[in-house]
């Protein structure tokens, strides 16, 4: 049974802070920014919102966060847990409270520091993860410390098991860069790079090499969900929620599932696609553009593979075919991503794919965008969403 | 006198690798070194101004570290190469009681000059890099 | 500091670029051997070029030279810098720095370059300008200016010998380091970050530092689970036992940890999920071969062994 809430959560505003390598200001500071941003974006008042949503890794209490935008009352607050497969997970939450009547309009926020703060980069060796104390315990102790060492062991077999290779990475993170040139608030702003640029780049864990890892950035992103009732009358064209489904496949680990029968896949976003789909009453032909998830280029390849845009093992050709490029068949992460824009732990993502379901993004793409997905970070319980404009 | 030998430009390849030498950091060669290159700042030689700017001991002064550092280099290329540059940036410091190890690749080779870059780390097993950057040096040709 | 303050800093600061600091002083001894000697000694430098007067006299320089990396060493103040140095303008760029709250310092770069080599006989001369100092800018340390001083060095012919660029951040420090020593103000070695042992996982790591891998066996249906947990997914039993690996296996992926180097670790450790002969998966480091060497389907046999002061892992090697 797949859950019935298609077309009844709709996001009506979004807002990106400014992002950078040192914001300057506190994590506080940063989420005030991205609610009142989305709130204006949405043309609602503070005093409109009575839920958040975000992420248990998120540093902000949402209380604070209430009083510092001037909220008021709040009748809502639910997190998300693991990471980056929090993203949509913290819209799966609003999603819930606002189809059933918890909440009437919900910020669903991300909010850090985290170049000038604490770097994902720097690995689980300084603590921050201390529920997680003992999974991590049978990775540390060998070096195998950071996001970028793990997706690498997975990396390395899914290269191995279907023969795809660095071109195929590589054009990932090179239309990113193309997009994120386009682009004011990206990192990469009028920086486009070439393939020997990209080759010379160091290597971080064989076979990643610096250009196939994300940014690490300070920021904030947030994005207004509301009933379709009152989505109507507001300033902005609706963007409904057709479809979100988050899931966690069997023998599940955070970033380490190495003990399944065949490690090099992602069965728990393929349970997320397939309940989404449903939910939304549409077929991969049905999506015009995409947000994928891109921590790391070759994540962007296992995600394509499992939401159906192609057989198993066919995503190399498929991006080499030029599908994630502005007239392919699915313009791809059209902000830069996490790649090239920066890394808001995939909010920034929904305010994307929500743009291009409006018509705004940056790189637009000519053709209609009616169905925009947009996912989680995977290697961890993940999930997805598919958005449509409001009818 | 043929004892010491000196590598050729043909002898050598963009990616060899210098074999890692490992340098003990004792209170001698941190103070000796700061001497010999008539460094007399007090936080070379003495612990307790040292410790005054947060460090626990005495610290090794940059131009002994040049100075390990160029050995490093002319001991794998021999006697007769020209030392043309040392561009370093600088890390942690090094501090009695620590062990740095000096390791480098060869990142660039020209032919015609006999000019080799190399890509050298000087890295301690308490805090990591204290030095990195490129050595150059001029190889002289095949007699 | 407002921006009317932060303008008056900053034109004060910049106007001592181009300042000298040394003007053209030639080194109070000429270069000379016993110096050379004590030098090579101390960096552990047997090279002949600078010690050897036969070998070099039949070399192709055809004399012994100074080690370059002496250059700036000649004409540096001596003794008396314990005592204070005397004011000069970097002394002075300092003394502002310092007094508007930059007193954070940190030597981020140097640079030699050497043009001629000099000899036992020559005379080095120094001098040395503020070159340049950057715009304000917010580094990990603090916020801060860097200011590069360029020193160039001539012999007695008026020739230059080297040049030197050295670059300062002064910044205003952020917080205190944390502390580097330990109470007694020794160094602690860093070793590898340790396995938390709790209820579930402590005795595989006890069976660790005996010398043995065990594998988890559900006492009921007999399935084998790594890592350890306390119920039987198949069939929910909590009782259990182990057995021992033989620890043969087969790499089923590898990786190797290049960036960033975690003190306390080997440099560019491999490692890799292997496929135990027993069936369960493991995760552990491959030594003993070059990252180049290991593949998908490689056979290895592992060891436990002491990787350090305090850490005792399963390693595996080639088979």
């Amino acid at each position: 049974m797949v859950a019935n809430v298609k077309d009844k959560a709709v996001i009506v505003g979004v807002h990106n802070t400014q992002f950078s390598k040192n914001s300057g200001v506190s994590e506080l500071n940063l989420a005030a920014q991205a609610v009142k941003g989305a709130i204006d974006d949405a043309g609602l008042k503070p005093t409109d919102i009575d839920g958040f949503a975000t992420f248990t890794m998120d540093a902000n209490d949402e209380i604070e966060v209430a009083r510092a935008v001037g909220t008021g009352d709040m009748t809502f607050w639910g997190r998300s847990h693991y990471g980056g497969g929090a993203a949509t997970g913290s819209l799966h939450q609003a999603v819930m409270a606002v189809s059933t009547g918890m909440a009437e309009c919900v910020a669903v926020f991300r909010a850090l520091n985290g170049r000038s703060g604490h770097r994902f980069s720097a690995g689980v060796s300084e603590g921050v993860m201390t529920a997680d104390i003992i999974h991590w315990g049978w990775y540390m102790p060998y070096g195998l410390l950071t996001p970028a060492s793990w997706v690498a062991m997975f990396t390395q077999r899914w290269m191995h098991n279907t023969g795809v290779t660095k071109d195929a990475l590589f054009e990932v993170a090179h239309q990113t860069r193309q997009y994120a040139v386009n682009n004011p608030n990206a990192f990469f702003h009028e920086r486009p790079f070439d393939r020997a640029e990209y080759d010379a780049a160091r290597m971080i864990c064989d076979p990643l090499q610096l250009f196939d890892c994300c940014q690490e950035s300070d920021g904030a992103s947030c994005v207004i969900v509301t009933t379709p009732e009152r989505a109507r009358d507001l300033k902005q064209p609706g963007v409904a929620v057709r479809g979100v489904a988050q899931a966690a496949a069997a023998d599940q680990e955070q970033m380490t599932s190495f003990y399944r029968d065949e490690f090099a896949a992602i069965p728990e976003m393929e349970i997320a696609a397939r309940n989404c789909y449903e939910m939304a009453d549409l077929t991969p032909d049905d999506i015009d553009a995409a947000v994928i998830y891109d921590a790391f280029s070759p994540i962007v390849l296992w995600q394509i593979e499992a939401w159906n845009f192609c057989g198993a093992g066919e995503s190399g050709d498929f991006v080499l075919d030029g599908a994630l490029r502005p007239d392919g068949r699915l313009p791809c992460n059209t902000h830069g991503g996490q790649l090239s824009e920066a890394y808001i732990h995939g909010v920034n993502g929904i305010v994307e794919a929500t743009k291009l379901v409006r018509g705004t993004s940056l790189n637009q793409p000519e053709k209609a965008v009616n169905h925009a997905l947009v996912t989680s970070g995977v290697g961890i319980p993940t999930g997805g969403a598919l958005l449509g404009k409001l009818d | 006198m043929s004892e010491y030998k000196t590598r050729s430009p043909e002898d050598v390849s963009v990616g060899d690798k210098l074999d890692p030498v490992a340098i003990d950091i004792t209170t001698g060669l941190v103070v000796c070194g700061a001497l010999a290159t008539r460094d007399f700042e007090p936080v070379h030689h003495d612990k307790a101004e040292a410790q005054a700017t947060g460090l626990p001991d005495v610290f090794m002064n940059i131009l002994t570290s040049q100075g390990l550092m160029t050995r490093f280099a002319t001991d794998w290329s021999g006697p007769e190469a020209v030392v043309k540059s040392i561009d370093l940036q600088l890390g942690a410091p090094n501090v009695p009681g620590m062990v740095m190890t000096m390791s480098g690749e060869v990142t660039g080779v020209d032919s015609e000059s006999g000019v080799v870059d190399i890509k050298v780390l000087g890295e301690n097993n308490i805090w990591g890099m204290h030095m990195q950057g490129t050595v150059q040096l001029a190889l002289p040709k095949e007699a | 500091m407002n921006a009317d303050e932060l303008q008056a800093f900053e034109d004060e600061i910049y106007a001592f670029v181009g300042q000298e600091v040394y003007p053209p002083t030639p080194a109070p001894d000429d270069v000379n051997m016993p110096m050379i000697r004590q030098w090579a000694e101390i960096m552990g430098d047997t090279n002949p070029a600078y010690l050897d007067a036969d070998w070099a006299a039949n070399s192709s320089r055809g004399r012994t030279i100074a080690p370059p990396a002496m250059m700036y060493a000649w004409g540096q103040e001596g003794f008396q810098v314990t005592k204070g140095r005397s004011p000069n303008a970097q002394s002075n760029l300092v003394a502002l720095f310092n007094k508007h709250g930059y007193t954070g310092v940190l030597g981020t770069n140097v640079k030699q370059e050497y043009f001629k080599e000099v000899s036992p006989g020559d005379n080095v001369t120094i001098q040395m300008v503020i070159d340049n100092i950057s715009e304000r800018k917010t580094t990990s340390r603090g916020t801060g200016y860097f200011f590069e001083t360029l020193s160039t060095f001539t012999d007695q012919h008026g020739d230059v010998i080297g040049t030197q660029r050295f670059k300062v951040l002064k910044f205003i420090p952020q917080e205190q380091p944390a502390a580097a020593a330990s109470a007694d103000g020794g160094l602690e070695v860093p070793t590898r970050i340790a396995s938390v042992r709790g209820p579930d996982n402590g005795w595989w790591w006890d069976a660790v530092d005996e010398g043995k891998v065990l594998i988890q066996r559900c006492k009921s249906c007999q399935t084998l689970r790594h890592p350890p947990r306390p119920m039987c997914g198949e069939c929910q039993s909590m009782e259990w036992d182990s057995i021992e690996s033989t620890l043969k296996g087969e790499v089923l992926s590898y990786t190797c940890v290049r960036y960033p180097h975690v003190p306390g670790y080997p440099k560019d450790p491999i490692c890799a999920v292997i496929k135990l002969a027993e069936g369960t998966n493991l995760v552990a480091n491959v030594v003993g071969c070059e990252y180049e060497d290991v593949s998908i389907g490689m056979q290895v046999t592992g060891k436990v062994e002491q990787v350090d002061e305090k850490t005792t892992l399963p390693q595996f090697y080639p088979a």
